[in-house]
């Protein structure tokens, strides 16, 4: 440990560089909160007064609330079906031996290199072709696949760190496979859990290219702040962005605190 | 007392076989792969190759694509857009993983790291948007440099193609210091201690035995950036504006638009096509590297 700790010149250019980049991305965002709080209707300088009159608009904005509530429904629907069908995947590539494993985890993590607008275009093209309307049901269906690797890959980490002889000694015990896995695997990784669903829950909320693909007239907050940047300003996206931007930062955060809490109790 | 032990353990044996082949939990996801990810993919690349009158094979939309000077120009612009953008992320998240790696104190280091990428959870559209708010000519830096230079400046950055590398960059920048970080911090302190002792300087342990065995790290940084930056959407059209395309923004406006089907399934095809062929590095990767921190 000490060994890779070395106090060198040039050290400190390293640390300038780490906080050039920092810097350079956190500067939009509190430009951004600051414009959030400027009375000024256009995005310049100078700051004129304080306001809290477009945190206000937001919310009495029946668009806006109305883009937050299907965004919210999608995204737990997303969240739990997806950490659900992650948690058996991640198990059975753990504990299962079958042939074709390394093919198969490929093959469930192969979204993650594929751009998004792909995704959403061929479930677009598909979906029209079987004869299903573009909804939110859709944006659901797209969206549980994005999320999936990342969900696959979180919990199939943590169930590899479960010692096998738990599972065993419940067997020795008399208990069945689905007893075992009720009882000893899901305790183990309820940090993990409940992390993966917040995590999937963050990107759901947060995806817009599938969601915008897939759906005509019920939209989500992306599509309806996505809309709006690009047909008309209006100086409520900042204090949209900073909201989305504190939630998902803070769901992250959440997130982040589990998965550690779960490796001090190893 | 000895016997209970034998017992339990030949039931444990005699258990473990059924469990050991519970394989059935992939198929929910594997399903789902195929169904939703496989399929449509498929369907798409298929609806290419037919007339707009969905009737009879045909090459006629990729003909199209690639004689009209618009639309090769546009595949041109997004390759070059996501190749700038992994070599200007490639030479800043090397160093910083680096840094990470062997000059921070790895008390700080997985702190540092989560504030790297903290703000990536958010919506990459907002994150697109609020960098206009200070790269504008109207914006933060403009007046910045007004005020400095006590004469009125444009910067003329915004809505150019620089500024879609720069945005796509800052992406590139988190995920490959991620990335390499997690292959680097693997590499066995040992083998520098073994190169110290034998006499090797430092910046020959770092071009014998770093630079080699985080090199896979690099590769998949770089794969991974490239693919989502030759797809993206937002930055392109938030930073660089819609004067000059980029694939994505005309396969987008040919579906929203036109509604020809087959020829915007072409420019899905073309623009697989590049995926995969800038996927093929990562057969060099043997190693698993996990993908997050």
């Amino acid at each position: 440990m000490v060994s890779t700790v070395r106090k060198k010149a040039y050290d400190r250019w390293f640390v300038l560089l780490f906080a050039a980049v920092a810097a350079t991305i956190y500067l939009p965002i509190v430009v951004m909160a600051v414009f959030s709080f400027n009375s000024g209707r256009y995005q310049v300088m100078p700051f004129r007064e304080f306001t809290l009159a477009w945190f206000g608009r937001v919310f009495r904005d029946a668009q806006y609330f109305s883009g937050l509530m299907n965004s919210i429904t999608v995204a737990s629907a997303v969240s739990v079906s997806a950490t659900v069908i992650a948690f058996l995947c991640a198990y059975s590539l753990v504990n299962a031996r079958f042939p074709g494993k390394t093919v198969v985890t490929l093959f469930v993590l192969a979204p993650l290199a594929v751009p998004l607008i792909l995704i959403g275009i061929g479930l677009r093209l598909y979906f029209v072709s079987v004869g299903l309307e573009p909804s939110l049901a859709l944006v659901y269906a797209g969206q549980v696949l994005y999320v999936l690797p990342l969900a696959v890959l979180n919990l199939r980490n943590r169930i590899a760190q479960i010692p096998k002889s738990h599972e065993e000694a419940a067997w020795a015990l008399g208990a069945s496979r689905l007893r075992a896995i009720l009882e000893i695997v899901l305790p183990s990784c309820r940090f993990a859990i409940v992390a993966t669903l917040i995590i999937t829950f963050t990107f759901a909320f947060d995806e817009f290219v599938i969601a915008y693909f897939l759906t005509n007239f019920s939209i989500t907050l992306p599509i309806k702040i996505w809309t709006t940047l690009v047909t008309g300003f209006d100086p409520a996206i900042n204090a949209i962005g900073v909201m989305v931007f504190g939630f998902s930062m803070a769901l992250g955060i959440a997130a982040q605190a589990l998965f550690m809490r779960k490796d001090q109790r190893k | 007392m000895v016997g209970t032990v034998e017992t339990v353990r030949e039931t444990s044996v005699r258990r473990r076989a059924p469990v050991a082949n519970l394989w059935h939990g992939i198929l929910p996801a594997v399903i789902l792969m195929a169904g939703f990810f496989v399929v449509p993919i498929g369907y798409t690349v298929g609806l290419s190759f037919t007339g707009a009158d969905h009737g009879g094979l045909t090459l006629s939309n990729y003909v199209t694509f690639f004689t009209n000077d618009r639309f090769t120009d546009a595949l041109v612009r997004s390759v070059l857009l996501a190749s700038a953008a992994v070599v200007l992320a490639s030479v800043i998240a090397y160093p910083l993983a680096w840094f990470l790696t062997y000059a921070a104190h790895p008390r700080r280091r997985f702190l540092l790291l989560f504030l790297l990428i903290a703000p990536f959870w958010t919506s990459f559209t907002i994150r697109a948007f609020s960098w206009q708010l200070v790269l504008s000519d109207s914006g933060v830096i403009a007046f910045a440099l007004t005020k400095v230079l006590g004469q009125p400046v444009a910067l003329g950055f915004l809505y150019t193609m620089s500024a879609s590398v720069f945005g796509l960059a800052l992406f590139g920048i988190m995920l490959m210091t991620l990335t390499i970080f997690s292959v680097m911090v693997t590499i066995d302190p040992r083998l520098l201690e073994a190169n110290r002792d034998l006499g090797g300087s430092e910046w020959r342990g770092f071009l014998e035995i770093v630079l080699p065995l985080s090199l896979p790290g690099w590769i998949i940084g770089a794969v991974l950036t490239f693919i989502i930056c030759v797809g993206d959407y937002a930055v392109p059209t938030l930073l660089g504006g819609g004067f000059k395309p980029v694939l994505a923004q005309l396969m987008l406006s040919t579906l929203k638009g036109t509604y020809d089907l087959p020829m915007a399934a072409t420019f899905a095809a073309v623009l697989m096509g590049v995926v995969l062929v800038s996927a093929l590095p990562l057969a060099l990767v043997r190693r698993q590297v996990r993908l997050q921190a």
